[in-house]
């Protein structure tokens, strides 16, 4: 395609929908690049985000049942000015093994970019929780998981759904798992006239029911006897009895980018306000039994200006439309409902 | 004598509770005339309805600023989340959970930017003439977290600002009654929707809400709401007041950041909103951190865009531990941040127009 032709084509995509046209998901923001590797053995994996050049990044952690490695590194105080990759899993705890893996390949030199001998490859990592599913709660994403992942990163659309990180994710458990949808990993873009790019890339096993803050309306979450949405935030305030929350079954993962370039302690803003999205697009979030974590990166690709409040603004609006998608984007597994299916 | 009062008035409010499930609340100025009607003197649906829990306003008549006082009748377990990038706090340090003290006796919230905190200052005086505070040897030491926002550009003279005068009157006004809302105390001279530039905000003020479970579990807050961001109702999704366009119809902050359109950059000094979050279930001061924390989602739920680096977004939590259910921190902290979107919303709603900004309320005519 020449470049006119492209332009042409960009020219009549509606103003309102200023995304790259072909790729509205994280893979926008040049210079990233996402692998999903999900097992065959039970529905689980991991999502790798690999940094081609320099990123710098921050961190968000706000649910109460984290399971996080390398995330003091990201402290603006702290020394490491860039991260390599960062890795999303399933697996609770033990698929942090996932970012050895990627560290391996990173360190065996298979990465886009070229490492010295002594280089220390910089993989933040984050888990949520899906050993309930599917059953065999021994088979979780391990280091060989997050090597697949990284080998099979490219700079194409995300795939979203029932996949890597999402595999075995789920949603709307305070009725009790019998009642929970699934969930999955869903991705969205935005792109200024400007040439400011913010997207977003989020793996939803939230203990809560998922929103849409456009409408106010459940997309997916706890399901009453008929299969209809219950809506959490009406059964909280009228002191319906709830399952208790139990920790081993939850978590939001994601991770938000821009072009812009920003310092580490500017990522750590972005990584905060993104929470945001979480907020707003799950309720109720954050809860003893969520894990939520968000990593913010900047490739610093794009040299225009931009404000600090208004990337950290878009990172939470894209990344509460990610949370949106990863339901709506997710396939049956395990026999668990999805979003499509209603109605 | 006394509890049977407190048991039929806890009764009523949860029926009213149960009869309001999530239907939005009456949110216009006519609300405040139709409730007592119905219910007199009993319904009392603002954080005051947390038995042990009284508030106080001070509003000064130089400019439009003041500060008001959330007063603990005998003493709470205290928690904070702050999370805007512009500040002004004291006393919160106290409130990590790794650290001693874990009881409040008070906090403020004010007006007047970091001058603002000498409001506490009067706050602390007034519980040492009334022997309240911390136990330390001979004398007790109030605890006074308090946080504040920045009005010196509405209406006049930045000079003026609440002092330690401000904090000791809405100390000593502080009642059990519903709170009065709107444009008063700390949110006197708030505005919203600073992020089309001057000329096109909107008048905010405070606001509070509670949530009544049939248990007896109250989880209430107060949210004087000065943001960069627009307010949006999570229950909709729309805009209740924030960015004006020049007809008189909301611009959505939101629509504007998507456009990429052009707008002043916030100046960091003329935001932040500050709340507080009460419950009667007792928490430990890290579960009180926890509350906080999500109640800090009814920020990001009522205001778009929240938690910017010209905003100094703090929420205080407090458990008085009076009831003595059962109840999930899961659902405390969920409830929390509904009650403070709901307070949220109620601050624009109850606002009335001031230095020639106008309220939500101005627009619907």
């Amino acid at each position: 395609m020449t470049r006119a032709m492209a332009v042409l084509l960009l020219a009549a995509v509606p103003a309102c929908t200023r995304v790259p046209a072909d790729n509205p998901t994280l893979t926008a923001i040049d210079g990233l690049m996402v692998g999903h590797h999900t097992l065959a053995e039970r529905p689980t994996g991991c999502t790798v985000i690999l940094a081609d050049g320099l990123v710098v990044a921050g961190v968000s952690q706000r649910g109460s049942a984290p399971g996080t490695r390398e995330t003091d590194l990201l402290e603006p105080v702290n020394g490491a000015d860039r991260v390599d990759a960062v890795v999303l899993s399933g697996g609770s705890a033990f698929g942090l093994d996932v970012a050895n893996g990627v560290m391996r390949w990173i360190d065996e030199g298979h990465g886009p970019w070229a490492l010295r001998p002594t280089d220390v490859p910089m993989v933040p990592a984050a888990v949520l929780i899906d050993l309930w599913v599917g059953g065999k709660p021994s088979i979780r994403p391990g280091a060989d998981c997050g090597y697949r992942a990284a080998a099979a990163a490219s700079r194409a659309r995300v795939p979203e759904g029932s996949v890597g990180a999402g595999a075995g994710a789920t949603v709307g458990k305070l009725t009790g798992l019998d009642r929970a949808m699934k969930g999955g990993i869903g991705s969205a873009a935005v792109t200024l006239p400007g040439g400011l790019r913010v997207a977003a890339l989020a793996a939803v096993n939230a203990l809560g029911d998922v929103i849409d803050p456009a409408s106010g309306a459940v997309v997916a979450g706890a399901r009453a006897d008929d299969g209809s949405l219950r809506d959490v935030r009406k059964l909280l305030r009228t002191g319906a009895p709830l399952q208790r929350t139990r920790v081993a079954e939850n978590t939001t993962l994601a991770v938000v980018a821009t072009n812009a370039h920003l310092t580490k302690a500017e990522a750590n803003r972005v990584a905060l306000m993104a929470d945001a999205g979480i907020a707003r697009a799950v309720t109720p979030a954050h809860t003893t039994a969520d894990g939520d974590t968000v990593f913010a990166l900047a490739t610093g690709r794009w040299r225009g200006r931009a404000d600090l409040d208004e990337i950290g603004a878009l990172a939470a609006d894209v990344l509460a439309e990610a949370i949106v998608r990863a339901v709506k984007q997710a396939t049956v597994v395990a026999g668990i409902p999805v979003a499509r299916d209603i109605k | 004598m006394r509890t049977n009062t407190v048991l039929v008035l806890t009764a009523v409010a949860a029926t009213a509770a149960v009869a309001r499930g999530f239907q939005p609340r009456d949110r216009g100025p006519e609300r405040a005339a139709l409730q007592p009607a119905q219910q007199p003197q009993q319904i009392n649906a603002t954080i005051t309805a947390v038995p042990g829990i009284k508030v106080g306003h001070f509003t000064l008549a130089e400019r439009p600023t003041g500060c008001t006082v959330i007063l603990v009748d005998g003493d709470a377990v205290g928690g904070v989340s702050q999370q805007g990038g512009a500040p002004g706090t004291r006393e919160t340090d106290l409130l990590n959970p790794l650290n001693m003290v874990d009881k409040v006796n008070a906090i403020v919230l004010a007006g007047g930017s970091a001058f603002g905190l000498e409001a506490a200052t009067g706050t602390v005086r007034w519980l040492e003439e009334h022997n309240i505070g911390w136990p330390a040897g001979a004398s007790r030491v109030p605890i006074v977290p308090a946080a504040i926002l920045f009005d010196l550009g509405v209406g006049g003279n930045p000079k003026v600002r609440p002092t330690a005068d401000c904090g000791y009157k809405a100390a000593a006004a502080a009642t059990t009654a519903p709170v009065p809302e709107g444009t008063i105390g700390a949110g006197a001279g708030a505005t919203v929707g600073k992020f089309g530039g001057p000329g096109r905000s909107m008048k905010a003020g405070i606001g509070s809400a509670s949530i009544v479970l049939p248990s007896g579990l109250i989880v209430a807050a107060i949210v004087a709401v000065n943001a960069v961001g627009d307010i949006i109702d999570p229950a909709t999704g729309k805009v209740v007041a924030g960015v004006r366009n020049p007809d008189g119809t909301f611009a959505d902050a939101r629509k504007i950041l998507r456009d990429g359109g052009t707008r002043q950059p916030p100046r960091a000094g003329e935001n932040t909103t500050i709340g507080v979050v009460a419950t009667n279930a007792k928490l430990s001061k890290s579960l009180a951190a926890r509350m906080a924390l999500m109640a800090d989602d009814g920020y990001a739920r009522a205001i778009s865009p929240s938690h910017t680096n010209g905003d100094g977004d703090t929420i205080f939590s407090l458990a008085t531990g009076r009831w003595d259910g059962n109840a999930d921190i899961t659902v405390i902290g969920a409830l929390a941040a509904e009650a403070v979107a709901d307070a949220i919303v109620r601050a624009a709603t109850q606002a009335t127009g001031a230095a020639g900004i106008p309220a939500a309320r101005d627009l619907r005519k």
